[in-house]
């Protein structure tokens, strides 16, 4: 267990004290509140009762309090400032414990940009408290008045006399008086508690030296070293891991469907799952907790859950349409002049409707906390944003009072509003009560990503108009928000909570705008939520805002206007009026009458748009916090319709700066979350639930698209200080769309920009040329393989007859050849046994007969053939299971006859057909190593196969039609290297056993046909011949590589069967693996090496030339975020292991799509091959429509010139059903610990 | 036993070599450098080097870098002496909330180990997929625009 770093003596420090412990201490000084505002003594109160502030202990250490939590914006450091600037101490010595429900006040839940605004005042004003009573102590033991007196970190003396007439001047001083105290010799021994007292006198902002000044944060180098910061770092002994399975509704949490949607829990389908601790069940919560993290996180994916069917939801991509359906109630917020006459007398009339997507949260952490519950007391470890709400949801959840909960806020992800923080802290609460140990849970991404309580979609209609002068003389703005209030989830899921969706009032945030027009008037139609939703960073204000300002701009034009000297015409507030102008002077505005349409000779257009607003939160009407405005500078490319910021401005007004550099961090990182949600972000959702699961469906703004960024901050110290967290967000979304309609002259009203959506409406307007041929246009349809079934049916009938005709009872019945004695091991030689070991490798023995999680050669792996399953034998030396009695006689009578020691036959999915071909030497090692290993008892299933091939005897004459069992014989016409290549290719190695087609009796089809493709394990196998579908063809070197190493650059990984096979190879040496890349590469026709790698070449700058598909289709931005930090070349980051190339790889050239989507769903592992990398499974990230898009992309942008591919959405749903994840996380825990 | 170099200590772990690396690091050698993020290698917060180059331990096993020696970020520096790179994120404020800071620097660590001085375009093609939900780029910038000096020190 790591312990807390220690500068960061905060909250984790302060875990372990009560607030008895801080207020009855010898030797402290406490400003606190009694709790809910009694009226109590405070000196006698029970301190528990009591709500600290300030903390000055006698040591010199200083604790504040605060009930607000650090949601990542550096507002630890702020408040710290605040604390020591009032009492005149070094910023170092002060530690503040923040939203640690059992010390710090309660001041609700960190929201609305509130803290420095509305909670931080009690703060300054406490800690100014503690000054003055230290300072009149002093003054009484100095002697001295207080206005004598000065503090320096903490220590009081009297003032220097001065020359001059101003205090404190450095210069010609005299020292008064060398007494001095610090606050420790004035707190002493003493218990002092002093109530929190109101209108306390504060510094004057001249005298401030902490606050205003750029300080460092606190948390940084703690954060940046790997010390113990986050909730995901908190570990207790005796700590379990738990994961909880959601219910199908994924982010809907209305509906009586909800807590009630749980059919049953198969607890059977974890069962091989090591370190499972318990399943736990309540209405629709599932848990499960486990010993080990990925045992918890296989046992989520494993763990076999029936549902009732979900409930459709309303169309969604229709957003504006089902947000304006939903049904609601009016609110009128204002109604100023008369807003129905002016309409009817306007000039020009201009009614719009504005649509705001649904957006998420996205914190990169998914969300994750510790709980305890024991001894009838909850601790809680949690990043939630309202630990006192908190509080309360698991005192309901688990049926204990509330002062039994206690909730030790640590840091998280950034959450700029509510994530999945509370709900997955109700759900470690609820396990750990279960189980009866501390439980740790942690949220997966998709998890996160679906029930994180969405930023809500939003509809803004504007009626109003001008009169003949261009004067806007009527506004009627109607705003429909879907509520954002929503539960704690397991509270939803467990039935703790009915599911009655509650209508929050808050779409009203900056609803009435800043704009004095006469005749105004704002409706708010509250309204139900379609899905969960929460506060998102500028809530309803910034869709609100955006209608605004880009209402005023489509004004102005029709005013034939300036837009920002239009502004400038309604704005009445000095402050709003001042921004604008220094903003626009310091962008160098240029006035101008509608769009520019600035156009290059690359057909960019460019503009430039403004807006500005001032954030109005909290329950209306609500107060402001910082005013901010925007320039920003767009250039849309009219042949892809990308728009990129080219410049942002944003200025901002925030009265008094505590911390500077903090505040333009805030401006900075609202300005890049905002453009990111306005020009990238929409979540999406399926017909039942939100549909986007990872990063590539929901992407964020990267570093390569990052404007350069302007900041203007209004020095404003004499007024107070105002939130800035949110601020900066408001007019983003009108600046930019207005800058577009500058470079475009089309008006865009919904959010996101992005490239598709821009391109459609460009040419539409004719500002765009058509398309001559679109990038992914529907293809021309490709004929697909026929069902084998139906090809193979007349063969397996000609076959049967023919058996027919023999008669079963002139079938051969071969002999048995007698069981020996097991024989000692220790009569082969070591060196024969490692020989032996290695072809036992190169003949895949291994591979085959070793079940997943079975001891090796032990057998029991189901090997599904087209006639049924059957399942490998045990091939160790256990007598009775086992080869334990077989002579070397009966195993190479198996190797090269295909029968097995009784005289039954043997099925051919034992690949003797091509063993047959060993030299009696390697048989004879072989052998010898199968002998020696360790004896294990494993008795395996008969085949599954049915009539007629659950006859045995019939492959009497399968044998006779289609067996050869003549040794190896080279070919005297070929190079030694050829005929070693052949011989372990076609003997042991038995490559044709996949790589060439099988008739219907299931024999290699010959001649001609021999290599060219088969069937491994569901797994197409590629042709070893100039039949291969790879884009190049494969020569020696890239056979070579790809046997030696499981890679070619030109090719790829070995995945699926063939990794095994590759992995096992390792043991051979060069020349070996040489000789079969000789011998392969005589099949396959290939041309010179300097022409395939000039092939290689032209793919991989026809692929680069098509870069631009990449932003212009979802199937391109899905592959931009989630694939191409491995695939895309020449971007990103150098990662270990391997960055295939999907222009060169076989999958994306099949004339199928199945590889391609088998992999994406299944991932590839290679652990036993080095330095490859992986690639993980994306079953559980991306749906069928989403991987259809991503493969329809693949294949235009990397393999041009072939036809598309049809049926996507169905193969990958085909795939999906029978997908196995590989390598992890299930295989993990169940794979056994090397011997 | 899988057998792996972490922070320069060798460890032989009793774990199966299918072990995501993430947990062996977080879990069983109680690291809290690297952070779970996605699980898919696409946000680069779990971010560790391997043999020095920069790898998503998300995505990667124990098998995967047996025999090879990995660095988290515990194993760059410490708050009172830390590495050039976590120093220059520490001055800039290369953070917010911080949670993709791990990523941010070893990502940064290993490209200026592999490329003394890159190019502006080159950080960022660098950084291109490390998510930063906060919007601090510009200070991660700035942070690795100082790394990039401190490192010629």
């Amino acid at each position: 267990m790591s312990t807390p770093s220690p500068a960061l003596r905060s909250d984790l420090q302060a875990r372990g004290r009560s607030r008895t412990d801080y207020l009855t201490k010898p030797g402290t000084l406490a400003i606190v509140r009694p709790a809910g505002g009694a009226d109590v003594d405070v000196a006698a109160a029970d301190p528990e009762t009591l709500e600290p502030f300030v903390v000055v202990e006698a040591d010199g250490t200083v604790t504040a309090f605060n009930g607000h939590v650090d949601l990542g914006t550096g507002i630890r450091t702020a408040l710290a400032q605040i604390v020591a600037e009032e009492l005149d101490l070094g910023f170092a010595r002060v530690a503040m414990v923040l939203g640690d429900t059992a010390l710090t006040p309660d001041q609700g839940p960190t929201i609305a940009s509130e803290t420095i605004q509305i909670t931080a005042p009690a703060l300054r004003s406490a800690a100014a408290q503690a000054r003055h009573f230290l300072l009149a102590r002093a003054a009484e033991r100095l002697g001295a008045d207080v206005s004598e007196l000065c503090v320096d970190d903490g220590v009081v003396s009297r003032r220097p006399a001065t020359t001059g007439d101003s205090a404190g001047q450095a210069g010609a001083q005299s020292r008064g008086d060398n007494r001095y105290l610090t606050y420790g010799d004035l707190i002493g021994d003493d218990v002092i508690r002093l109530a929190l007292a109101e209108n306390v006198p504060v510094k004057p902002v001249e005298q401030h030296r902490i606050v205003g000044r750029s300080q460092p944060r606190v948390d940084l180098p703690h954060k940046a070293t790997g010390g113990l910061v986050y909730v995901h770092d908190m570990r207790v002994p005796g700590m379990l891991h738990g994961r909880v399975v959601r219910p199908p509704y994924a982010g809907v949490d209305a509906g009586d469907f909800v807590g009630s949607s749980l059919i049953g829990v198969n607890e059977r389908s974890i069962a091989h799952i090591p370190g499972i601790v318990a399943v736990v069940v309540q209405g629709d919560f599932i848990g499960i907790v486990a010993e080990r993290e990925e045992q918890a996180d296989a046992a989520l994916r494993a763990l076999a859950v029936k549902w009732k069917p979900t409930p459709t939801l309303p169309d969604l991509s229709d957003l504006a349409s089902a947000i304006t359906k939903n049904p609601s109630t009016p609110r009128v917020l204002l109604d100023q002049g008369d807003v129905d006459s002016a309409l009817e007398n306007v000039a020009v009339r201009a009614p719009r409707t504005y649509t705001w997507p649904y957006h998420m949260h996205g914190s990169i952490g998914p969300s994750c906390a510790l709980a305890d519950v024991s001894d009838g007391r909850v601790t809680a470890w949690s990043g939630t944003q309202n630990p006192i709400p908190l509080r309360n949801d698991l005192a309901r959840l688990l049926d204990m009072p509330v002062e039994a909960v206690e909730i030790v806020r640590m840091e998280a992800s950034g959450c700029y509003g509510r994530n999945c923080a509370d709900d997955v802290t109700a759900d470690a609460a609820l396990l750990s009560k279960a189980v009866g140990r501390p439980v740790r849970v942690q949220l997966t991404r998709d998890q996160e990503h679906l029930w994180e309580p969405k930023g809500a979609g939003q509809v803004m209609t504007v009626d109003g108009g001008l009169d003949a002068d261009g004067r806007i003389v009527a506004y009627d703005f109607q705003t429909r928000y879907p509520s954002n209030v929503c539960h704690t989830l397991p509270l939803l899921l467990t039935g703790k909570v009915p599911p009655t969706p509650v209508v929050a009032q808050m779409g009203d945030r900056t609803a009435i705008g800043p704009y004095d027009y006469e005749n105004k008037r704002v409706v708010c139609h509250d309204m139900a939520p379609i899905v969960r939703a929460s506060w998102l960073r500028g809530v309803s204000a910034l869709p609100n805002s955006f209608a605004h300002e880009c209402w005023i701009d489509e004004m102005a034009e029709e005013a034939g206007v300036d837009p920002v000297e239009y502004r400038l015409r309604y704005l009445k507030d000095s402050r709003a009026i001042d921004l604008v102008n220094q903003l626009a002077e310091r962008a160098e505005w240029e006035p101008h009458v509608g769009p520019r349409k600035r156009e290059d000779e690359a057909g960019i257009l460019r503009g430039r748009g403004f807006a500005y607003a001032l954030y109005v939160h909290s329950k209306f009407p609500g107060y402001g916090s910082a005013w901010a405005a925007w320039v920003a500078d767009v250039a849309v490319n009219k042949h892809t319709g990308e728009v990129s910021l080219t410049k942002v401005s944003v200025g901002q007004d925030s009265g008094l700066m505590i911390n500077p550099d903090g505040v333009r961090h805030q401006i900075q990182g609202n300005v890049i979350q905002s453009t990111s949600r306005v020009l990238k972000e929409e979540v999406t959702f399926s017909d039942i639930a939100v549909a986007s699961r990872e990063w590539g469906s929901y992407p964020l703004l990267t570093f390569p698209e990052l404007p350069p960024i302007d900041v203007m901050m209004v020095p404003r110290p004499n007024e107070p200080p105002l939130g800035v967290g949110e601020s900066a967000s408001v007019p983003s979304a009108a600046a930019i769309a207005n800058a577009i309609y500058d470079a475009t002259g089309v008006r865009f009203r919904e959010p996101p920009f992005t490239p598709d959506r821009v391109l459609a409406a460009l040419r539409a307007a004719g500002v765009s040329p058509q398309a001559d041929a679109p990038a992914l246009a529907p293809p021309p349809a490709v004929t697909t393989t026929k069902s084998r079934k139906k090809v193979l049916m007349p063969l397996i009938a000609a076959a049967l007859g023919a058996i027919g005709s023999l008669g079963v009872t002139t079938l051969p019945w071969r002999s048995a050849i007698p069981p020996i004695a097991p024989p000692d091991p220790s009569v082969f030689s070591a060196a024969t046994i490692a020989r032996g070991e290695q072809l036992a490798k190169l003949g895949a023995c291994f591979v085959c007969h070793t079940a997943k999680d079975g001891a090796p050669l032990a057998g029991g792996l189901a090997i599904d053939t087209p006639f049924g399953t059957i399942w490998s034998t045990n091939i160790t030396p256990d007598p009775d299971t086992g080869l334990g009695r077989w002579s070397y006689p009966a195993f190479v009578r198996a190797m090269r006859e295909g029968l097995h020691r009784d005289g039954r036959h043997l099925y051919p999915a034992f690949p003797y057909t091509s063993y047959a071909k060993s030299s009696d030497a390697d048989l004879q090692a072989l052998y010898a190593f199968l002998m020696s290993v360790p004896p294990v008892r494993n008795s395996v299933p008969e085949p599954a196969f049915g009539f007629p091939f659950k006859l045995r005897p019939l492959m009497a004459v399968w044998n006779t039609m289609f067996h050869d069992a003549t040794p190896f014989a080279p070919d005297p016409t070929k190079s030694e290297t050829w005929n070693r290549g052949a011989y372990l290719a076609e003997g042991l190695g038995h490559c044709s056993a996949c790589h060439t087609p099988r008739n219907a009796m299931g024999a290699e089809e010959t001649g001609a046909a021999h290599f060219s493709g088969g069937e491994a394990e569901g797994w197409h196998a590629p042709a070893l011949t100039s039949k291969n579908p790879a884009p190049l063809a494969w020569d020696e070197t890239a056979l070579y590589d790809y046997l030696r190493t499981g890679w070619s650059s030109e090719h790829g990984v070995a995945a699926g069967p063939m990794a095994p096979i590759v992995a096992e190879l390792k043991v051979f040496p060069d020349a070996d693996i040489r000789a079969m890349a000789h011998y392969i590469a005589s099949y396959t026709d290939a041309p010179p090496r300097e022409t395939i790698a000039a092939q290689a070449k032209t793919l991989e700058e026809k692929a680069a030339a098509r870069l631009h598909i990449t932003t212009e289709t979802a199937g391109g931005r899905l592959f931009a975020g989630a694939c191409a930090v491995c695939h895309e070349q020449g971007r990103g980051p150098a990662l270990f292991g391997v960055k295939p190339s999907l222009a060169l790889a076989t999958a994306v050239h099949a004339e199928t799509p199945d590889t391609l989507l088998r992999v994406m769903l299944e991932g590839i592992s290679v652990p036993d091959l080095d330095a490859l990398g992986a690639m993980p499974s994306f079953l559980h990230h991306l749906d069928d429509g989403q991987l259809a898009a991503l493969a329809r992309y693949v294949r235009a942008r990397f393999a041009p010139d072939l036809p598309a591919w049809t049926g996507l959405e169905a193969t990958a749903a085909t795939i999906r059903a029978h997908a196995v994840p590989q390598g992890r996380p299930a295989e993990a825990v169940t794979a056994s610990t090397e011997p | 036993m899988p057998r792996t170099t972490v922070n320069g200590e060798v460890h032989e772990l009793a774990l199966p070599r299918a072990t995501p690396l993430l947990s062996v690091l977080r879990n069983d050698l109680g690291l809290n450098g690297p952070k779970f993020g996605c699980g898919l290698g696409e946000c680069g917060s779990c971010t560790v080097l391997v043999d020095g180059v920069a790898a998503r331990a998300c995505v990667l096993t124990l098998a995967d870098v047996e025999n090879h020696s990995v660095v988290t970020l515990e194993g760059l520096g410490t708050p009172e002496k830390p590495h050039p790179v976590q120093a220059a994120f520490i001055a800039t404020a290369g953070a917010q909330c911080g949670y993709c800071l791990n990523g941010m620097i070893m990502t940064t660590a290993a490209l200026i180990a592999a490329n003394p001085n890159p190019t502006e375009d080159e950080v960022r093609e660098t950084l291109r997929y490390n998510l930063c939900r906060c919007g601090s780029h510009v200070e991660i910038l700035a942070a690795v625009r100082l790394a990039i000096e401190w490192s010629h020190r």
